[in-house]
């Protein structure tokens, strides 16, 4: 009889060609995602000013009242602080709108120097701001979910940060740094969805686990027979 | 090379279950329909709240109880079940205000439940409705208090109802149940299956990296060319002559042999097993056999290892150590 391990040991070895590499990404891959903090990676050590909290106007220009008489199919109001002074966000279902509660002033869209401001306020660091674009169109990866327009204000801070600021409510919407950039990308090696990162239920990687699962029990297989009959070098006779 | 089989075998025997538990969670939470772990497949789509704020008259900010706006984050006046209300949103609450009296508005049982069947579109019925005044494991990314809404379907469903203002918070079942467990083999956080930087995970990943390493060192080593040979059709194979020397009357058998092959799985294939254990994997010592050959290969570290100098000298090698490269002559193991 055939001894049973040679075909095992087969059965391992050209299961090692054929996915151990993708194995060995999922592990390398698995461990820079395990090892850097998650709140780090979400730039929590980036940011400051984030818990800003709203000081209730006592004589604004316009009130509530006032500002659902002007705009009559509001849906929604919202008081929020921007740079440490409160603001109105009046929501209708065709737009945003951002309101000076001192003035009375529509404010929205914020120009650049604004949105870098407000970065800027946000930015926990020294670095100064080395360049903003206003993103209308064709999005990013890195913001693909979020709802344009954004102001993308880019820091001269050595780790490429970037913060992205709503120019119709003034919220830093999110951050991005190299090390999330870095994160995302391990990410797709880890869920094997070149294309958009998101969709972690993809035939390939479907296929690839369901090799590697075979690759791995053929290797646990193996262990019964390396470790079995083991004995120690006989001794050198002369 | 012993010592990179060593480490293998070594961290194989140790995290290979913990390997294989990787591989197969991976695998069962990317079979499992996401639809289906969200609850969204039998969920009516939310209607987006485009109802406009009443034009009559509403309490305005400076009229609330001012103590209930203390450190708010923000403050939006909006609709709630067809009713103005003041959404006051602090750091980890969210409390609702009647914006015409500015009482407090909490999400009743009987509100949860009609909530809950707006949003179920499933076959099941509400079988028991129970409060939750801190989050659990279901709820885990939700402060506040609930309302858990379980229904009578068969993978039982429950939907988490906020008490404060009726959103739906999670919609669970059995299909979420199961992605959750295998989530929580996968990032080895036992208890709150939340944290994939805890110290456990980190440890082994960090040992396990090393069987990764120190396989993909032995793939290069354990191919040769010869092992892609089927894929080159049109040009014949050369062959070796491999002389069998019986132990018992000494008589002798000749074998014909692809150039390259493993002369112990070549042996195999032809029908003459050697003793072994492991199967070929340098690891038991047992496929000794004694070559003659012209040029004898110098025996590996592998070898040196597990054969002893005076065995070695005598021209003994391990078959599985060794490819088929010129003709040889080979004496057999005595049965016993």
């Amino acid at each position: 009889m055939r001894n049973r391990a040679i075909h095992i040991r087969l059965i391992h070895k050209w299961l090692g060609l054929l996915v151990g590499l993708q194995v060995l990404i999922w592990l390398g891959s698995g461990l820079y995602m395990v090892l850097l903090d998650i709140n780090f990676i979400h730039g929590d050590s980036l940011v400051k000013n984030m818990q800003q909290t709203v000081a209730i106007p006592q004589n604004p220009a316009t009130d509530m009242a006032g500002l659902r008489a002007r705009y009559a199919n509001a849906t929604a109001i919202r008081l929020t602080a921007v740079m440490g002074k409160t603001f109105y966000t009046v929501t209708t279902p065709d737009e945003r709108v951002l309101i000076d509660t001192e003035s009375g002033n529509v404010i929205s869209p914020l120009d650049e120097k604004t949105a870098s401001e407000i970065a800027r306020f946000h930015f926990n660091g020294d670095a100064g701001v080395k360049k903003a674009s206003l993103i209308t169109s064709d999005p990013p990866m890195e913001i693909q979910t979020r709802q344009l327009p954004l102001w993308r204000i880019d820091f001269n801070d050595g780790y490429n940060t970037s913060f992205y600021v709503d120019p119709y409510t003034g919220t830093l919407v999110t951050r991005r740094f190299q090390y999330w950039r870095i994160f995302d990308f391990m990410w797709m090696l880890h869920i094997m969805d070149y294309q958009d990162r998101a969709d972690a239920h993809n035939l390939l990687l479907k296929t690839a686990q369901a090799s590697g699962l075979l690759f791995c029990i053929s290797g646990l297989w193996l262990l019964f027979y390396s470790f079995s009959g083991r004995r120690r070098k006989e001794p050198d006779r002369p | 090379m012993p010592f990179i089989r060593k480490v293998h075998k070594w961290v194989g025997l140790l995290i290979g279950i913990q390997v294989f538990l990787w591989l197969l969670s991976g695998l069962m939470i990317s079979l499992l329909d996401p639809a289906k772990v969200s609850g969204q497949y039998q969920a009516r789509p939310a209607q987006a709240n485009t109802q406009n704020l009443p034009s009559g008259s509403l309490l305005e900010p400076q009229e609330l109880a001012q103590d209930q706006l203390a450190d708010a984050l923000s403050i939006e006046l909006g609709m709630n079940r067809g009713k103005p209300v003041y959404r006051v949103r602090h750091s980890d609450d969210v409390i609702l205000l009647d914006a015409i009296d500015g009482s407090a508005i909490v999400t009743s049982q009987m509100n949860a439940e009609s909530l809950a069947r707006q949003d179920y579109s499933g076959d099941g019925a509400i079988a028991s409705v129970t409060r939750g005044m801190a989050p659990d494991m279901e709820t885990r990314n939700h402060k506040g208090e609930y309302w858990r809404v379980n229904f009578s379907d068969h993978v039982n469903t429950s939907l988490y109802i906020s008490a404060v203002d009726g959103r739906i918070l999670e919609r669970r079942n059995d299909f979420w149940r199961v992605r959750d467990f295998f989530w929580m083999l996968h990032i080895m956080d036992y208890a709150g299956r939340d944290n994939f930087n805890n110290a456990l995970l980190i440890g082994i990943a960090l040992i396990v990296i090393w069987l990764g390493l120190s396989g993909l060192i032995m793939l290069f080593s354990s191919f040769t060319r010869y092992d892609f040979y089927f894929l080159n059709v049109f040009q014949a194979a050369k062959q070796r002559t491999v002389t069998l020397i019986d132990p018992e009357d000494g008589s002798a058998r000749e074998l014909k042999i692809r150039r390259g092959a493993n002369l112990f799985l070549a042996l195999s294939e032809q029908g003459t097993d050697l003793p072994s254990i492991c199967g070929g994997g340098g690891d038991c010592g047992k496929c000794r056999v004694k070559l003659e050959s012209a040029n004898l290969p110098e025996p590996n570290p592998t070898e040196q290892g597990l054969l002893p100098k005076a065995l070695r000298k005598q021209g003994f090698r391990l078959a599985c150590q060794h490819h088929v490269a010129e003709n040889l002559r080979l004496h057999l193991p005595n049965k016993s």
